[in-house]
């Protein structure tokens, strides 16, 4: 697998009047699991959507790395995969039906299909439901589609915008082992969540306050650094540090 | 990158045709909107005026003037009932109850005897001016029926001018509504269904998905309108076939050609529904919008009732720039009067023109990211 990684570099986005992102600079290093932490509203959908080429940046750049090499973001597209926060799967659709139409997008050969498909619907022991549609799912087996249909093409890089919203405890966990397992391979994840408690999951994590980029770095350094014991009271005491 | 992958939108039409299959709306909608249409055009609106109540004053009460009345009566255009004055022959259009009066004056037997002048009036309710028309239009019919029936001699006409109508000699009015119904059900379905699918995407947030992996707007554009031309088409078979052995229709022109005509409009019609969507990104919004650009153009300036040749100068150069006024000719044209594509090479240049044009405001028009 290729060596995927993205830098930023005060990056700003704007809607109307309203500044989403104003100036931020992220370092979204190959292999690790990179969190994006923030309450609603901090800008999360907003960098997800801007690394994903859907939104365009007011000012500051993208640097999109493969191998290595800066390279354009038409290259560097077809290794990535991305899973929006809200509802985006067909409600009509059944769980195989998903999984075959995102085949045919990604145009995976039908030897790579079976092997992937069945070692996801494995993992996530989706493979019992797999005649059910997706509107019938489950909030955590809905997310759990949406992961298959973001993994199926075995991207080089992944970001997932709240993937663990409105999941209840075991799901999460469930969710996260499954990241783990992913991460493994080399490749590059960002998650953005509004649990505090899942910034000590990730690898770095860059904690957004409003547009603005608050802290980042190694979870428990971080927490060390700031002589605080948990990332709320970081965000609490944010503007004054 | 940019390049079209037909596997591609062979999925999002694969996708789509699953979503029909699984909606019942749309394939009620789909199924049954021609249906009621070919009942609505076909059976209960008749543009042939018939039946009309006609008030009868007979002052003569003769042979003569018996004869004329049941001239009237056996056309089947009037249904005669007596009154008994002038007056109220005049109540009763004024109520409405008559379309028209028939008065005939004292003498008019003695007259067509060679006694004097036979002398009838005819009142026409001229409120309703299409019903108007069609009444004095049996006119001259009708008075050379009774003068032949009278056996009195037909006066020589100084120009002898002998009318023909081609094509449709009895003037059949199915024969000029049902072909012109395709017009209407490509114009109205194929733009409300395009924009729905599309503006269903955006609301569903399923559109966010499809823009993050490498599928390309074009393959979205033919994978959304590809199931949707099939759909039109086995429509339009429909409305033929009931057109042809329900109706006793003609077809008179080459299948070929009205099929290659049926694709263009339908084409321009799903692209125009794209455009909406794309624009509007909602349902609602979408379907009001497309109820407005897809019926309204179809039904009133398409030439569908009115002509388009009797329009306002403006109207008449506007049509000129709507798909559905190009169809209609073509339709027409080759189910009625078996025209062949040399006779239709304006409405088809046109229409291939309008198509071309539709299709590329889809494709400009096709967001590829999130932007506002």
């Amino acid at each position: 697998m290729a060596g995927y990684s993205i830098k930023t570099d005060t990056l700003e986005k704007n809607f109307g009047a309203v500044k989403a992102l104003k100036g931020v600079s992220f370092d979204f290093q190959e292999g690790l699991i990179h969190g994006l932490i923030g309450s609603d509203g901090a800008g999360k959908t907003t960098t997800l959507r801007l690394l994903a080429g859907l939104l365009r940046p007011a000012d500051g750049s993208l640097t999109y790395v493969r191998d290595g090499r800066p390279s354009s973001f038409a290259e560097f597209r077809p290794g990535l995969a991305y899973m929006p926060q809200q509802a985006s799967l067909y409600p009509d659709l059944s769980v195989a039906e998903h999984l075959e139409f995102f085949r045919d997008l990604y145009r995976l050969d039908a030897a790579t299909f079976k092997k992937r498909s069945a070692e996801l619907l494995e993992i996530t022991r989706l493979g019992k439901f797999r005649e059910r549609r997706a509107g019938q799912l489950s909030g955590g087996m809905y997310k759990k589609l949406g992961l298959m249909c973001a993994l199926l093409q075995s991207p080089s890089a992944l970001l997932l915008d709240e993937p663990t919203n409105g999941v209840d405890p075991i799901s999460r966990r469930e969710f996260w082992e499954l990241l783990y397992a992913q991460s493994g391979s080399g490749m590059l994840i960002i998650v953005s969540t509004a649990y505090m408690d899942e910034a000590e999951r990730c690898a770095r994590v860059n904690l957004l306050d409003s547009g603005r980029l608050l802290a980042a770095g190694e979870p428990r350094a971080l927490l060390r650094e700031r002589g605080a014991a948990s990332f709320e009271e970081i965000f609490i005491k944010g503007g004054a540090v | 990158m940019t390049g079209f992958d037909l596997h591609r939108a062979a999925a999002v039409a694969r996708k789509e045709v699953m979503h029909i299959l699984r909606d019942p709306f749309t394939l009620a909608l789909v199924l049954g909107l021609p249906v009621v249409l070919v009942v609505f055009f076909g059976f209960a609106i008749d543009f042939d005026v018939k039946n009309l109540a006609l008030g009868v004053y007979d002052r003569d009460n003769t042979r003569h003037s018996r004869q004329l009345v049941s001239v009237f009566e056996s056309s089947g255009y009037f249904l005669p009932g007596a009154v008994d004055s002038p007056a109220a022959a005049a109540r009763g259009l004024d109520s409405g109850r008559y379309s028209a009066a028939l008065l005939v004056e004292p003498g008019f037997g003695r007259g067509l005897g060679g006694g004097g002048r036979a002398r009838v009036q005819f009142i026409v309710d001229g409120t309703d001016n299409s019903k108007a028309q069609a009444v004095l239009g049996y006119l001259p019919g009708l008075t050379g029926a009774a003068l032949r029936k009278f056996g009195a001699a037909v006066p020589a006409d100084p120009v002898p001018l002998k009318t023909r109508f081609m094509y449709n000699p009895e003037l059949n009015s199915r024969w000029f509504v049902i072909p012109g119904l395709a017009v209407i059900i490509i114009g109205l379905l194929s733009i409300l269904m395009t924009a729905l699918t599309v503006a269903r995407e955006w609301e569903n947030g399923s559109m966010e998905l499809l823009l993050s992996t490498p599928l390309r707007p074009a393959e979205i554009i033919a994978g959304k309108i590809a199931p949707y031309v099939g759909l039109i088409l086995a429509g339009v078979f429909f409305v033929n076939l009931v057109a042809r052995f329900g109706f006793g229709v003609p077809f008179r022109g080459s299948h070929l050609l009205f099929l290659g005509g049926t694709v263009l409009f339908a084409l321009a019609s799903l692209s125009q529904g794209i455009v909406i969507s794309v624009v509007t990104r909602q349902q609602q919004l979408a379907m009001q919008l497309s109820m407005i650009s897809g019926l309204l153009p179809s039904l009133l300036l398409s030439g569908f009732i009115f002509p388009v040749e009797s329009m306002p100068v403006f109207f008449r150069y506007f049509t000129m720039i709507l798909s559905p006024r190009w169809f209609m000719e073509i339709a027409r044209g080759v189910t009625i009067r078996g025209a062949g594509a040399a006779d239709l090479a304006l409405p088809l240049a046109a229409l291939a023109a309008l198509c071309a044009l539709l299709l590329a405001a889809a494709f400009k028009k096709f967001k590829t990211d999130l932007e506002p």
